[in-house]
């Protein structure tokens, strides 16, 4: 599965557009994450457990739109976006959308 | 020229299948397992270090908040209680073999609430609406007996430092969630420290009857009490785990299997209260 | 004791409204995109011959609440971590319907195909912990072209 956040394959030409596909996921951190990122507020610096959690969003909320791309036959993803949203505090809610197509 | 169509997608990609009652038990039971361990852990270990404070410090302590405390009687019959109570508590604590750097206060409060209680510093308080209740000097020797083994047991700095140790902790969970998940980890935290005094509720009934086999030689009227409360009791009655004192019945039980063991051949009389004690 | 009773009550109230209308707001969605699967939707930009077309800026948007019974077990994932699955759901319904809102826009335009589609959220209610009110707010806009 090819993902790219430009129009096109690069190298491929596309034959077949299918059209809306996306990803969306809520993930949080246990309370001790939440804890020492209250504590970090004080020092400053990188906040490892919450990049860690973005991380771990945006992976499993492309993998689900690389599931539903999967399941309506495309071989690549083209112009994927992310966007995010925010319900609870303390947790991630990431969309990843984009284009599901077929290359030759 | 490339297709253009939109296939319909599947269900379920962006959903867990898990069903949200299942997740709700699961969090619930795991959560509360977790809070009621680390609270228990929290509590026994301030309540071993709260039992090494010198009971000077614990005075000091009490005195520094010592305002609650009910004023010193102004009317002559008020004091003349008083110092009847702290007669019957010296005799007491003289056969509970209390260290002598622990002295008993008593405190007498004409209010008609229907209770005693023991507090920080060997402060014991006495309320008029318990003794109205009494039938004699023996049931009420037992009532302060137990206030008494309290302090001696040192549960009255115990609790303070139980329920200090546990607010810190729960209140360092006050970043996390809501109004309503807030209560609920309270509440949850809160249990195991209500089933620890009533291992201290217990333990004083022991040393109290104790003291007060010692001191009349029998234990007659020792449930009288806790008699009257069950029969207040039986008309609103709560769940043993929601209240800090065991059951009222449970403790009658006790006692009476403790005067049972320690039964005479012809029944002994008790010993009346003085007249001045009954408010009328 | 009565805040318990009132709390269960709550969460009781929650639970069964909540998924009460969660069920019956995906058996909407999935009955409204069968009846608009005719218009496609992309995420590209280039839309194929684009000289015939004409074209405006269509949007759809939704905001969602939370129930009381999502919210405490929210509460209760976010101390020991994981998937919150209560909210997904949630989010699900809201870009579901947003898209489908979008849609309808395009229908009404009389366009066949919606391009350029993005996905926006707004925040109204920052999270129940700052004193809003927690829901899920999402915008869907694209170009919906129609033949000249």
């Amino acid at each position: 599965m090819i993902v790219t956040n430009i129009e096109t394959v690069p190298g491929k030409a596309i034959v077949k557009h299918l059209g809306l596909v996306s990803g969306n996921t809520v993930r949080s951190k246990h309370a001790g994450r939440d804890l020492m990122a209250g504590l970090k507020n004080i020092f400053g610096g990188e906040l490892k457990g919450y990049t860690e959690l973005l991380t771990e969003s945006r992976d499993e909320a492309v993998a689900r739109m690389i599931d539903q791309a999967r399941a309506v036959g495309a071989n690549a993803v083209v112009n994927v976006r992310f966007s995010t949203s925010s319900v609870a505090a303390g947790a991630a809610e990431l969309f990843a959308y984009g284009t599901a197509v077929v290359t030759e | 020229m490339a297709d253009y169509e939109n296939p319909e997608i599947p269900e379920g990609i962006n959903v867990s299948p898990t069903h949200p009652l299942k997740d709700f038990a699961l969090l619930v039971a795991g959560i509360s397992a977790l809070l009621i361990v680390a609270v228990l852990a929290v509590s026994l270990l301030a309540g071993q270090l709260a039992r090494h404070i010198p009971f000077e410090q614990e005075q000091a302590l009490a005195a520094s908040l010592g305002r609650w405390l009910p004023e010193p009687p102004d009317s002559p019959v008020d004091r003349q209680r008083q110092q009847y109570l702290q007669s019957l508590a010296d005799r007491l604590a003289g056969t509970m073999e209390l260290p002598p750097e622990m002295p008993i206060t008593m405190h007498y409060s004409s209010s008609k609430t229907l209770n005693a209680m023991a507090t920080l510093g060997g402060h014991v308080v006495v309320f008029q609406g318990l003794i109205d209740t009494l039938p004699s000097e023996n049931a009420l020797a037992m009532v302060l007996a137990h206030e008494i083994a309290h302090v001696r047991h040192r549960d009255p700095v115990v609790a303070m430092g139980r329920g200090f140790a546990v607010m810190l902790a729960l209140s360092s969970l006050s970043g996390v969630g809501d109004g309503a998940l807030q209560q609920w980890l309270g509440g949850v935290g809160m249990l195991p420290i209500l089933s620890f005094s009533r291992s201290q509720e217990e333990a004083a009934d022991a040393t109290a009857l104790q003291a007060v086999l010692d001191l009349y030689g029998h234990v007659g009227d020792a449930a009288a009490f806790f008699e009257e409360v069950a029969e207040r009791q039986s008309a609103a009655h709560s769940p043993t785990m929601f209240n800090t004192h065991p059951d009222v019945n449970q403790r009658i039980a006790r006692i009476r299997e403790f005067s049972a063991r320690h039964a005479r051949p012809q029944p002994p009389s008790a010993t009346s209260l003085p007249g001045f004690m009954k408010a009328t | 004791m009565y805040d318990l009773i009132f709390f269960l009550v709550l969460l009781l109230l929650g639970y069964v409204f909540g998924q009460h209308a969660e069920k019956k707001h995906f058996r909407s969605i999935i009955e409204r995109e069968k009846q608009l699967r005719g218009i496609l939707t992309f995420s590209e930009r280039r839309i194929p011959d684009e000289a015939n077309l004409q074209g405006t800026l269509v949007s759809g948007s939704v905001v969602i609440s939370v129930d009381f019974f999502k919210n405490f077990v929210a509460g209760l994932r976010n101390l020991v971590g994981g998937r919150v699955s209560a909210y997904e759901s949630l989010l699900e319904r809201a870009r579901r319907e947003a898209v489908l809102r979008m849609k309808e826009k395009a229908q009404d335009f009389g366009a066949a195909s919606v391009w350029n589609v993005r996905l926006e959220t707004a925040s109204i209610g920052k999270g129940r912990q700052q004193g809003g009110v927690g829901s899920v707010e999402v915008v869907a806009y694209g170009t919906a072209v129609k033949p000249r």
